[in-house]
């Protein structure tokens, strides 16, 4: 122990430094950390156990059976409820009077009733408004004007689609807004 | 009489016959945590690797795969408004997105992907990338790619998280952790496709996870079942039944960047070279 | 994080840039150290006697700059409450990972060689001391073992020794690994490449020695104090002959992206040539690099025939444009690889910011606490030579010797 007692206690201050590291990694590290990979097992649980938002068409049939029936037998059977209402999860528990505590609040925030309400014109657009990109198989207008005076209507700039289209079956209506035939099936 | 040793033997020796004794207690102290913090206990293994047995027996061998089909996209902006919707991605962020691919006659390409497409083409808004020059001139063709996480085999994202808070499922879907993740960002600065962000409400690293909370109960992801054109498919590519699998068997795919050797498991069909 | 203005096709993440400031300070004070330490393992490993005049304070600078290196890393983390994971749960594979160990084993290898060349000085001032408040801190410093004896002395030689030469290679680790945590992304094209680590290492070489050399000057300029002459053209050469080789090789990644001509250089190209122009040609090659090779190089060819105030002149003004260069090389690679992107069809103009958490006057004000550790250091124990050059003032005044009064002589025999 001769002239060396320094690095003695330089060693043995190291020696607590370690010690202390894995004691307290140890406390930090969760416990399923590195079971099946470098990673912590319930991690895949966290993000699976997630509420899924967009409920899918056939639970809208619960309460809107007829508006379903009518949608789901018409040409316009593709582009899903959701598509144009936006996620339903929060619709079901607002109107089924469940909690929403959980969730954040801009998901309720989009109508009383906590679902997005449809323009009735800029729905229609995403997916009717031609671009040159667009493979043409798909019935695209290339302006609202010009298709509302081509087929003898009044354009004004609050002119909407839903004027004269049915938006869940498609049925043409002119003169009477397609809003009034929402669940009538077309024929 | 032995020789008497030098001064420096004699401190040597007992320098090193110092150290040893202090190291030598101290790390005795240290392998008892050792043995506990790092290492792990045979029992934790065993059950692993059971589960794993009985899952496979039980037929849960799913890997899980994507295809978009560009052919078929009309540019909607669908799917980035289901996803923005069922993953609550904050704006300015998109864990997927649509690009628009114009070709004009003198061969130049303009592509764009105005807020990721979410307004849809027809109306993109004023963040449309387009040179001045090309703002009259017809252009001669053009088609849509819809892009998200490529869920690759040989993830460099994963390779380069410092904290284990990026890994890959069983079933091949990569996540994050956002209870480990340390908001370094190095994986976004690692994928090469662009598909990861740092979220700015979390301050963690996030991304498409093909919406793991939706396919482990059966659903498809959110962009799957918006999009009305059936670009986008998803499946269990292990069943040769499934739709997926019978759409890889009657197509010829891609993928993106092959060449950096990620091996994605988003394949794509209808991709032109001048898809990057 | 905000949006910039990006031109042409950005990817929809990519419209942020996600490492600023912080992240190309990180690597500038690693770098600044790695340099300082080879000053003063030239000196205890080599045995450049014309450095001993710095090697003490190039060591204590290292130790000074490396104390804060951590700073800008979890100043820039989304979490950095979280930060230990990287120690608690490494992943091998992870460049980044190997920061925790690499930077702990550095300091350690750093604070125990400081400790050893120091420790007959810690002893002496605990016994010298003026001011009874430092007692104990001295008796701190010196792991209340007060044994200086020629053998002691002997046995901290031995182990100095050791540790300044693992210590080189421990400094090129924690240089080296951040080189590579750049060079090793296949996903950016400006920062893929092998040479990353050795570029990162020589720049790194080169800003610490600068940095030595303009405090040396300086601070011994302001206190009235000899520069010494053989000092300063060790440090002018060292730090010569290490651009050369850095400047070689950075142009030559250059020249090589340039000549392979990938899909990746049309863009790379319009980057270097517009956005990176100034940072990159007039400031890292033209100011940075050329013109203080060339009076830098006048120094180490005409030697003495130097005039000593040209000389240190040449050093000051010469470290200034190295710590420029070595500065704007970290910028041109830490965003000059975020301004462009992936879809190798757009750029993202950067502003950089001057306050906030991540902006130009949170690193300066990082950039300056090493000094301030380096202030007090120079208040408890000598930065320039041995206890001989502490100030007297600070320790306990010797007892005078009664000299006999002169005009009592026929008393006294």
């Amino acid at each position: 122990m001769r002239h060396a007692a320094h690095f003695a206690r330089l060693v043995a201050l190291v020696a607590v430094a370690v010690a202390g590291f894995l004691f307290v990694r140890s406390k930090v590290v969760p416990k399923d950390f590195g079971v099946k990979g470098h990673y912590r097992l319930s991690a895949i649980a966290d993000e699976a156990k997630r509420e899924p938002r967009h409920i899918g068409s056939a639970d809208c049939a619960d309460c809107h059976s007829e508006i379903y029936e009518a949608w789901s037998t018409g040409k316009h059977h593709i582009p899903q409820c959701e598509n144009c209402h936006g996620p339903g999860l929060m619709h079901t528990k607002v109107v089924g009077e469940e909690s929403t505590a959980a969730y954040p609040d801009k998901m309720l925030k989009v109508s009383k009733l906590a679902i997005r309400r449809p323009t009735g014109f800029t729905e229609c657009k995403w997916c009717h408004l031609k671009t040159f990109e667009r493979p043409s198989t798909l019935k695209s207008i290339a302006s609202v004007e010009q298709h509302i005076t081509q087929h003898n209507g009044k354009y004004t700039p609050d002119s909407k689609c839903v004027d004269c289209h049915n938006p869940h079956t498609t049925l043409v209506t002119p003169g009477k807004s397609g809003l009034a035939f929402l669940s009538q099936a077309a024929k | 009489m032995t020789t008497p040793q030098t001064s420096d033997d004699v401190t040597r020796r007992d320098f090193l016959e110092t150290v040893a004794k202090t190291g030598g207690q101290s790390f005795l102290f240290g392998s008892m945590f050792v043995n506990t913090a790092l290492l792990r206990l045979p029992q934790d293994a065993a059950p692993a690797s059971a589960k794993a047995k009985a899952d496979a027996e039980a037929g849960k061998g799913i890997i899980y795969g994507f295809v978009v089909d560009t052919t078929k996209c009309i540019g909607c902006g669908s799917c980035v408004r289901a996803c923005r919707a069922e993953n609550g991605v904050p704006d300015g962020y998109n864990r997927t997105w649509v690009e628009q691919y114009t070709f004009y006659p003198n061969g130049e390409v303009v592509v764009n992907s105005p807020v990721g497409g979410e307004n849809g083409f027809a109306e993109p808004g004023p963040t449309r990338n387009m040179p001045a020059e090309l703002a009259t001139v017809q252009p001669v063709r053009g088609f849509f790619v819809p892009k998200l996480c490529n869920h690759c085999i040989d993830t460099p994202c994963i390779q380069v998280c410092p904290v284990g808070a990026s890994f890959k499922t069983d079933e091949g879907v990569v996540l994050v952790d956002h209870e480990r993740c340390v908001g370094c960002a190095y994986c976004v600065q690692a994928c090469p496709f662009g598909s990861r962000y740092l979220n700015p409400d979390t301050m963690t690293a996030d991304k498409c996870t093909w919406c793991y909370h939706r396919i482990t109960k059966g659903k498809l992801p959110a962009c799957v079942v918006s999009c009305p054109a059936e670009a986008r498919i998803f499946g269990n590519v292990s069943d040769p039944t499934s739709k997926i699998s019978q759409i890889l068997a009657t197509n010829r795919v891609q993928v993106l960047k092959s060449y950096l050797g990620t091996r994605p498991r988003t394949r794509y069909i209808g991709l032109d070279s001048e898809v990057i | 994080m905000h949006h910039f203005i990006t031109e042409g096709y950005v990817l929809p993440n990519q419209q942020h840039i996600y490492w600023t400031v912080m992240i190309v300070l990180y690597p500038y004070i690693t770098g600044i150290v790695a340099g300082a330490f080879i000053i003063s393992s030239l000196h205890h490993v080599f045995d450049k006697d014309e450095l001993k005049p710095v090697s003490r304070f190039a060591m204590v600078m290292a130790f000074a700059f490396l104390l804060f290196a951590t700073l800008p890393l979890l100043n820039h983390l989304g979490h950095p409450e979280r930060a230990l994971n990287i120690m608690f749960t490494p992943n091998v594979t992870s460049a980044m990972a190997g920061f925790g160990f690499i930077y702990s084993t550095y300091l350690f290898i750093l604070a125990v060689e400081i400790w050893l060349v120091y420790r007959t000085d810690i002893v002496h001032l605990y016994n010298e001391t003026k001011y009874p408040a430092l007692r104990p801190v001295y008796w701190l410093l010196a792991l209340g073992v007060l044994d200086i004896s020629k053998e002691a002395e002997a046995v901290d030689h031995k182990v100095m020794l050791f540790l300044a030469s693992i210590g080189i290679p421990a400094a090129c680790g924690l240089h080296g690994y951040v080189g590579f945590i750049f060079g090793a992304i296949k996903a950016n094209p400006w920062w893929a490449s092998p040479l990353m680590p050795v570029i990162f290492l020589l720049s790194a070489i080169v800003s610490g020695v600068a940095m030595v050399m303009i405090c040396y000057i300086i601070i011994q300029w302001l206190n009235g104090r000899e520069i010494s002459g053989p000092a300063v053209q060790a440090l002018i050469e060292t730090a010569w002959y290490f651009l050369i080789i850095d400047v070689v090789l950075e142009l030559l990644e250059l020249i090589n992206h340039a000549y392979m001509a990938n899909e990746d250089w049309a863009i790379l190209k319009t980057l270097v040539t517009t956005k990176l122009f100034v940072s990159m040609f007039v400031i890292q090659i033209l100011l940075g690099s050329v013109i203080p090779f060339l009076a830098m190089g006048a120094v180490v060819v005409f030697k003495e025939r130097i005039p000593a105030m040209v000389r240190n002149i040449i050093g000051v003004a010469g470290g200034v444009l190295l710590l420029a260069q070595v500065a704007a090389m970290r910028w041109n690679v830490v965003m000059g690889g975020q301004m462009f992107s992936k879809s190798l069809r757009g750029f993202l103009n950067f502003e950089v910011d001057i306050g906030g958490r991540e902006g130009l006057l949170a690193g300066i004000f990082i950039f300056c606490l090493p000094f301030v550790v380096i202030f007090v250091f120079s208040r408890l124990l000598p930065l320039w030579g041995d206890v001989s050059t502490f100030p007297k003032e600070w320790m306990k005044e010797k007892p005078v010797e009664r000299q006999p009064l002169k005009g009592w002589s026929k008393f006294s025999s």
